[in-house]
């Protein structure tokens, strides 16, 4: 037996890996037929079509309810159709939220071919916010979706709170993208905390992690979509304009404060009498001050990103497998890791793995410089807009917090009068 | 008089400016990234189902441990016109067995999902239990390295949820799992 396998294996080592054929193609004499093996068939493409379609739909359905009818009732059916089919029946992806990466990746990368139903996937719920709002976080996205249908209480977070974590989702945008142009990974995808609860399995770190957060989401609105997700401020940017904004009422206000209270998302804004009397000019003049300002923010930040670049370019699986090489050349190891093993097995050859780190490190370089810059951006602007206080005789909405979740409308005391009447 | 006018309507004037603005900036910026996206897209030759080469796989093992699934869609394939049907398969039987028989202790599937059949002396058909399966690649390594490598990874197509990100790819040590077309959805040998 054992010499058995000597020989083989010193065959082995003659014919070199990979070899085929070591043994013939047996001649049958009892006509033995070669078993014809079916493999289980592609998931159908068609489904993308269903994607799209019921992604179009639900937002439609989303829009007519909260601009025409202004009720709820219909979107807590659209959250409870989103989280069973975009959730469980089709497990998550492609999602609007990961489909960032993929387009960032196609508007830098020459040669990624990106797939026509991540492009619909991100750009129709932007179309969407920009006609109608965030009708896609209303329901239609399972995640906002499943966070929506465990939601009972509100808990208001301080607006000092609120404001810090809202930074979040701007940094691990630009994180998320960062990576993604420079092939690193898709982070969004990595960390995402609910596609463990609709895989039903997967990393249980992150699966605590969704616990958490559906936890939290129990008592206060949101937590995901409000402080994490990275989709969203992309959203906002669009709703802040939107052409056919929602209304509460279409009465007037009578300022009862039963719309802020019920807001999940903290996006009704109450009456504010600016104590602060500011000359206009004056004011123009700290706000040019704050702009002048601004830019040495993005300089400093973008330093350091360029500075942490080398770090950063860890991320990259090449980049490590450089270093593990490096390791290994200065301090030879009998036991080598799996990534070793066949890099060397496949003879691959140091110079030509430097010269693509080097290509690597030049690209995170630049993107990490952009990156820093970016993110000098939105924390400064952030600072510029709290600094600017803004009167307000009666509730608004301010339309790039608002989720178009509808909660509001059955609490403003103004619609049901309007309602009662139209009944009589 | 009118200038004080003029003051007075000023801030919604100004608003109404800065909305008008921002919707054009908004909608313009939509179209341009439409557009150039647009030019980027392909249906056909796009890429977006993963899939292993066989030629580059080393059988590392990671396939099993680090798919998103708890039961890896990864899964051996066997391709019979090339397997020479031994009864002393290197990737049924673990090495240096004592007694060649088939108790668990000699089989290299730790599952058993290798279905093992006498067809006429001295072969033997070898088949492959994809319910039981869960493509750590054990008799594939035994296969490639000692006999004629007729057993191979491939991710089964209907169990791959077509991540955006395949979690093995990212660990894979010889980068052997990359996006292909679908008229290519498997490497399939023999």
């Amino acid at each position: 037996m054992k010499r058995l396998f000597s020989i083989l294996s010193s065959l082995l080592l003659m014919s070199g890996i990979g070899a085929q054929n070591r043994f013939p193609k047996p001649d049958f004499e009892s006509g033995y037929q070669y078993p014809d093996i079916q493999h289980a068939l592609p998931n159908e493409q068609l489904w993308l079509y269903v994607d799209i379609f019921m992604l179009v739909a639900l937002m439609s359905f989303v829009a007519w309810a909260i601009l025409k009818k202004r009720t709820r009732k219909p979107i807590i059916w659209v959250s409870v159709i989103s989280v069973a089919y975009f959730g469980f029946f089709r497990s998550g992806c492609v999602c609007s939220i990961g489909s960032v990466q993929n387009v960032s990746l196609a508007l830098v990368g020459h040669t990624y071919i990106l797939p026509v139903s991540v492009l619909l996937f991100f750009i129709l719920p932007i179309l969407f916010a920009f006609l109608f709002g965030r009708v896609f976080c209303a329901g239609v996205c399972p995640f906002g979706a499943i966070q929506e249908l465990v939601n009972i209480k509100n808990y208001r977070l301080s607006r000092s709170v609120t404001s810090v974590l809202s930074i979040i989702p701007w940094v691990y945008l630009i994180f998320a993208v960062l990576y993604a142009v420079t092939r690193s990974s898709f982070i969004i995808c990595r960390f995402d905390p609910f596609i463990g609860f609709f895989r039903l399995g997967g990393d249980f770190g992150l699966i605590l992690f969704g616990a958490l957060l559906l936890l939290a989401s129990v008592f206060t609105g949101r937590p995901f979509c409000r402080f994490i997700c990275p989709y969203a401020p992309l959203l906002s940017l669009f709703s802040r304009v939107a052409i056919w904004k929602v209304q509460i009422t279409k009465q007037k206000c009578i300022n009862c404060e039963l719309c802020h209270n019920a807001c999940p998302v903290d996006a009704i804004r109450p009456p504010y009498e600016n104590k602060v009397k500011e000359q206009r000019l004056q004011g123009v003049k700290r706000l040019l001050m704050y702009f002048v300002v601004l830019p040495f923010m993005m300089v400093a930040l973008a330093f350091i990103m360029r500075y942490a670049s080398d770090d950063l370019s860890r991320a990259h699986k090449e980049v490590r497998l450089y270093d593990m090489v490096q390791k290994q050349e200065a301090d030879p190891q009998d036991k080598i890791t799996l990534e070793l093993e066949s890099f060397f097995g496949q003879g691959g050859k140091i110079s030509e793995l430097k010269q693509k780190v080097n290509v690597i490190q030049q690209d995170y370089k630049r993107y990490s410089t952009i990156a820093g810059a970016l993110m000098g951006l939105v924390i400064g602007l952030m600072l510029i807009k709290l600094s600017i206080k803004r009167s307000r005789k009666e509730y608004e909405i301010e339309h790039a917090d608002c989720v178009d979740c509808g909660k509001c409308f059955s609490y403003c005391p103004q619609n049901s009068i309007c309602k009662s009447v139209l009944l009589k | 008089m009118n200038n004080d006018n003029n003051l007075k309507n000023s801030p919604l004037q100004r608003r109404k400016f800065l909305k008008v603005v921002g919707m054009t900036v908004a909608g313009g910026s939509i179209l341009a990234v439409a557009g150039v996206l647009s030019t980027k897209t392909g249906t056909k030759e796009a890429g977006h189902l993963w899939q292993i080469d066989p030629a580059k796989c080393t059988q590392c093992g990671r396939c099993e441990t680090d798919c998103v699934l708890s039961v890896s869609a990864v899964k051996c394939f066997h391709a019979n016109k090339v397997c020479g049907y031994c009864d002393l398969c290197g990737g049924y039987y673990r090495s240096n067995v004592k007694d060649l028989n088939t108790a668990a202790e000699n089989l290299m599937c730790p599952t058993g999902a290798i279905q093992r059949k006498f067809v006429e002396d001295p072969y033997f058909e070898y088949a492959i239990d994809e319910d039981l399966c869960n493509g750590c690649g054990k008799c594939v390594k035994g296969c490639t390295s000692f006999g004629n490598g007729s057993l191979y990874l491939q991710i089964q197509r209907d169990l791959c949820k077509d991540c955006n990100e395949c979690a093995i790819a990212k660990v894979c040590p010889s980068d052997a799992i990359t996006l292909v077309p679908l008229d290519q959805a498997y490497n399939l040998k023999g």
